[in-house]
């Protein structure tokens, strides 16, 4: 199984500004400190070594859109952010090249924006004989959808769209087996409800989508659930969103999670890997990374046992498991 | 095994001073917060927690000096943490706890502060 990050912000996208990428240069600049490179092999591998990420790379800004890939059979695909975009033409390419079907799982965690944003610029919808499922713990998905598509949002109506579209509501408290894989959803904290997905592949290895889930302070007895559901998984994508100072305060109710909440849940559910996810869009990349770090320290505080493995999800980011 | 906490309360003029010592994870935090819940409704002006005897403290841990906050406003109980080990300064500013909570290195400047 892998798992590929094609968007990982939250609430809105962003994009770095002429200003953010001439420091990140002048940054690299200070730190090759005159050192010539043969070619632009010799410079990418100094970036990738030399450089921390947040230097060298960027997180990214699209927003939420994550795959699960079994290498074949049908796509699965979490959320619609604006990372989907880039989704479906790679995985029209995997088609032509690969002769994948045609044929996209969807499992939309909630029907927020910045979570179906992205299906107007979904190219599979727009082929014919292309199959499209939407699963969604929410009954009104398909209105989500039509809604952003109507005229005054969107100039092509949802009717237009060629592809076999098909909406399916899934309830919580039981398994799918969905192309290759076993799904359940877990009922999560967020305005207007939000889901969590388990992916079970056919060797065993398990993959957990949690976004947009606060883990309310007055209810911490449902964290046993919410362990019990990332039981022993080998990867856990998280809503890290905020501090936890700040999510029992200030943005209290706003519906979001912290790192220190998240590897908590984690070590609780003694999970192999856990992805920081759905970054704050008032973030730079520098702020990320440190969160990323601290993430790493925290674990390494509190840990009992077993290490568990913090990453930090970026679009481009590919998770082999 | 469950574990436990041990507590030690000290009243003071103008306050009182709570530690427990051991580790506030899963298994000691439900007890951590209604123990310290209490203190925070009767502790007068300030309620220092005494950390010098804590190990670490989990989210849960956090979360309950946040209960316990919430608990103690009605009373007009501030709280101030004290004497917080490496580990603990440390979780307590990635948390960014030390942004919502005073943190003294000694008992007499929790309660002075
Ligand atoms: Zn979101
Ligand atoms: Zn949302």
């Amino acid at each position: 199984m892998q798992v590929r990050f094609w968007g990982t912000r939250g609430s809105l996208p962003v994009a770095p500004k002429a200003g953010t990428i001439a420091d990140k240069v002048a940054d690299a600049l200070v730190a090759a400190n005159g050192r010539s490179f043969a070619d632009k092999a010799a410079a990418l591998a100094f970036v990738e070594d030399d450089l921390d990420f947040a230097t060298g790379r960027s997180y990214g800004g699209a927003t939420s859109c994550v795959e699960v890939d079994m290498g074949e059979g049908p796509f699965i695909v979490c959320d619609l952010g604006s990372g989907v975009r880039e989704l479906g033409l790679d995985t029209l390419r995997r088609c032509a090249q690969e002769g994948r079907p045609k044929e996209w799982h969807i499992f939309l965690s909630h029907l927020h924006w910045d979570h179906i944003m992205g299906f107007p610029f979904f190219v599979p919808a727009f082929m014919d004989g292309a199959k499209i499922i939407i699963h969604a713990g929410h009954p009104d998905a398909e209105q989500a959808l039509r809604r952003q598509q109507e005229e005054i949002s969107f100039p092509v109506p949802f009717d237009w769209l060629k592809a076999d579209i098909e909406f399916r509501t899934l309830e919580t408290g039981r398994e799918y087996e969905i192309g290759e894989v076993t799904v359940s959803v877990i009922l999560q904290h967020h305005s207007h409800d939000s889901y969590g997905y388990r992916f079970r592949d056919r060797d065993g290895k398990v993959a957990i989508y949690s976004t947009d889930s606060e883990h309310k302070i007055d209810q911490m007895h449902d964290e046993n659930d919410f362990a019990q559901f990332f039981g022993h998984a080998d990867l856990v994508v998280c809503d890290t969103m905020y501090s936890l100072a700040d999510s029992v305060s200030m943005k209290e109710d706003w519906g979001h999670s912290s790192n220190i909440v998240a590897v908590d849940l984690c070590h609780e559910a003694k999970a192999r890997r856990l992805a920081l996810f759905h970054h704050e869009p008032t973030y730079s990349d520098a702020d990320i990374q440190r969160m990323h770090e601290e993430t790493i320290r925290y674990e390494e505080l509190t840990r009992d046992t077993d290490a568990l493995e913090v990453l930090c999800a970026y679009d481009g980011l590919c998770v082999e498991l | 095994m469950a574990s436990t906490l041990e507590w030690q309360v000290d009243k003071r003029d103008g306050g009182t001073v709570v530690a427990a010592s051991g580790r506030v994870d899963e298994s000691t935090a439900t007890e951590f917060a209604e123990v310290l819940g209490e203190h925070a409704e009767t502790a007068g002006a300030r309620l220092v927690v005494d950390l010098g005897g804590i190990e670490y403290m989990s989210s849960r841990g956090l979360r309950a000096l946040t209960l316990a906050h919430r608990r103690g406003e009605e009373a007009g109980t501030k709280i101030a943490l004290a004497r917080p080990n490496e580990t603990m300064r440390e979780i307590l500013s990635i948390s960014r706890y030390d942004m919502v909570f005073p943190v003294a290195d000694t008992i007499e400047e929790a309660l002075a502060s």
